[in-house]
């Protein structure tokens, strides 16, 4: 009924055609699976949860001058005038900001620095106790910062007895049992975790700190300033709009710029590997197409070849649905061939990117799923051209010569 | 057997319409041998074609076996073909890329013939046409005598009752095309009715009956006989 054996008889006696198409069908097996696979691994990286409200958060970098200003004074004035717009749900004066690829890290100790212990590497900020509040983020243990934890301070060696820590990074430190209320230390500084974050993606989504952080209460005064606010939804823009207006007008010696929401500066942090997915469906995209022309062209070039043949059989008797199932299975069997040699080649292609770019290595399931997908598609491109075929009529064979 | 009743054919291009066949009327009885011969161009192929179900007509009756032809749909119209009549063709059609063996199975694959029935069929029907021993191999490894040989074995393969062919001889010398004609004689011996287009006289002559086709109908045989300019003339 599907005259397999006769048509892969006739198919190994006129190859040439066959295995151009084959190729084709093998490459893009190899290189759809891959680039599927890179680009679902991208776009998990570009969707993670950040735990923060990123749409309603937003930060500028300030540069204040002036001989005898009190900064201190100066900051903790601007940031209760900043609580005071209308829209505004808190903000804070910080160090850094999360997913903007700017911050600050340090290494951290179950022991203080004379004794051995293992060290954990994360982010940190500082900033005054309305800083949980600001970001939005969720405390699941212990309790927030008050304003007795907040240390003032322009001495860079001190640090605050207390911190809150993500729970990425409890866990590293932590492994078993609960770190809450447990001392850890900054070489010689003891800090005691008051509280445990559920989520919050640090400066670097790229990093292996990413989800390690602390935020430490405290307020280190500089010139050089950087502010985060959080607003009510939808009233971030109108805002973001009236910050330079009002701070200018408390005291107008300053420099403000760099008003960005959150969203915004994540979208910059990781605009290559945008660039890259969005490279890679357009590859996908153009592979397919280009395969699935070429399987259109050959079946088309196939058939007219073959015209004089098709009339034959369909004056020995092939029903329409016959011919159509002729090169169907024809079609079939070249692309399950040049599938299954595309499913070995992008396996040691993926193992090849992962040695090169450190991805994680291919999995079965993207070369099984753009196989059946190919297969599926060279149907697709096939059927008209084998109904075109169908189509031919029996007179053709005593018609030409 | 075959009965064509005021059968007419119509080709409508753009530019022209061709009467291949203006009221066409023809018997043919079960085991008859027939010769269709006349000028280019005056109908024959459209007469074999229409004969063989390889072609609607425009008008008229064709009964085949008592099977009104004019009614079937297409599927009906391919088993017809596949089951009942046989066809040899001036350029044999052989498919290039199978081999002696598997040109003979390609009609038994449509009937649905079981794979051993098959095996004993093809044989057989090689056999008979004396190329049992060259089933391996390719048709273009084969002379044209040869080549026809084949098609004349896939004709056989299927046991058709109606044999047609269209100037079976027209590609082959003069020793091949009596070799095939012999071959034909045998197969209606054997009981199958053939109809034979030639523009060979001398085979024509060995067919027990003649017709001839002239302007898309069929001349008056004793005419013909009696004065050709009057047929060639009209
Ligand atoms: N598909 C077609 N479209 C248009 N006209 C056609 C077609 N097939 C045949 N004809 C015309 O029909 C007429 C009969 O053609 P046919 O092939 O039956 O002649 P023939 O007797 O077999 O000629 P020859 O001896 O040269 O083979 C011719 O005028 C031919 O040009
Ligand atoms: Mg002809």
């Amino acid at each position: 009924m599907f005259e397999f054996r006769p048509i892969i008889n006739a198919l190994l006696r006129a190859k040439s055609g066959a295995i151009l198409l084959l190729m084709q069908i093998a490459i893009t097996t190899a290189i759809v699976s891959n680039a599927a696979f890179i680009i679902n691994d991208r776009i998990a990286y570009l969707e993670q949860e950040t735990g923060l409200p990123e749409q309603d958060l937003f930060q500028f970098n300030m540069m204040i001058f002036g001989k005898n200003i009190d900064l201190a004074k100066q900051i903790e004035v601007d940031e209760s005038l900043l609580r005071s717009i209308p829209g505004v749900i808190d903000a804070v004066y910080i160090n850094a900001v999360p997913l903007s690829g700017g911050g600050s890290g340090g290494s951290y100790n179950l022991l203080p620095s004379n004794e051995k212990s293992p060290s954990i590497n994360a982010s940190y900020f500082r900033a005054d106790s309305h800083v949980l509040n600001t970001l939005g983020v969720e405390l699941v243990a212990g309790r927030d910062l008050n304003e007795s934890d907040v240390m003032v301070t322009s001495d860079v060696s001190e640090l605050p007895k207390v911190a809150l820590v993500t729970q990425a990074m409890h866990d590293e430190m932590f492994p078993q049992g609960s770190g809450l209320g447990k001392t850890i230390y900054r070489r010689d500084n003891a800090i005691k975790i008051v509280g445990i974050i559920k989520l919050l993606k640090g400066p670097w989504l790229q990093d292996e700190r990413r989800d390690r952080s602390l935020i430490f209460p405290q307020v280190r005064p500089s010139s050089f300033q950087k502010f985060l606010i959080r607003t009510e939804p939808n009233e971030r823009a109108a805002v973001m709009r009236r910050i330079e207006d009002v701070l200018l007008a408390e005291y107008p010696d300053r420099v403000i710029d760099v008003i960005k929401g959150l969203d915004q500066l994540k979208a910059e942090y990781v605009a290559e590997d945008t660039l890259m997915v969005r490279m890679l469906m357009v590859l996908i995209t153009v592979l397919v197409l280009i395969t699935a022309l070429g399987i259109f062209g050959l079946t088309l070039f196939n058939i007219n070849k073959r015209l004089k043949q098709i009339g034959t059989r369909r004056a020995l008797g092939a029903r329409k649905s016959a011919i159509i199932r002729y090169f169907l299975v024809e079609n079939t069997l070249i692309c399950s061939v040049g599938v299954v040699l595309g499913s070995a080649g992008a396996l040691w292609m993926g193992a090849k990117l992962m040695a090169l770019f450190s991805l994680p290595s291919l999995s079965v399931s993207y070369v099984i799923v753009t196989g059946a997908f190919v297969i599926l598609m060279s149907l697709f491109a096939v059927i008209g051209p084998a109904k075109r075929a169908a189509d031919i009529s029996p007179s053709i064979a005593t018609r030409s010569i | 057997m075959l009965n064509m009743n005021g059968i007419s054919k119509v080709y409508q291009t753009e530019m022209v319409q061709t009467h291949a066949l203006r009221d066409f009327d023809l018997q043919v009885n079960e085991g008859e041998f027939i010769a269709v011969t006349g000028p280019s161009g005056s109908g024959k192929t459209t007469f074999l074609n229409i004969a063989g179900v390889l072609e609607p007509f425009t008008q008229g009756q064709y009964l085949l076996d008592g099977v009104d032809i004019g009614k079937l749909n297409d599927n009906q119209r391919a088993d017809i073909r596949n089951q009942k009549i046989g066809y040899i063709f001036q350029g044999f059609n052989l498919i290039p890329d199978l081999n002696l063996y598997e040109n003979v199975e390609v009609p038994l694959r449509y009937r649905g013939i079981k794979a051993a029935e098959r095996k004993r069929r093809i044989e057989s029907s090689l056999e008979q046409v004396g190329l049992a021993s060259r089933a391996k191999h390719l048709p273009q490894q084969l002379s044209g005598g040869q080549q026809q040989r084949v098609a004349i074995a896939r004709a056989l393969a299927g046991k058709p009752r109606f044999l047609l062919a269209d100037e079976p001889t027209g590609n082959l010398d003069s020793l091949m095309a009596r070799q095939v004609m012999e071959l034909l004689e045998q197969i209606n011996r054997d009981g199958a009715t053939i109809v034979m287009v030639t523009h060979d006289p001398e085979l024509a002559r060995r067919a027990p009956r003649n017709i001839q086709v002239v302007d898309g109908q069929i001349a008056d045989f004793s005419l013909y006989q009696g004065n050709p300019a009057a047929v060639v003339g009209a």
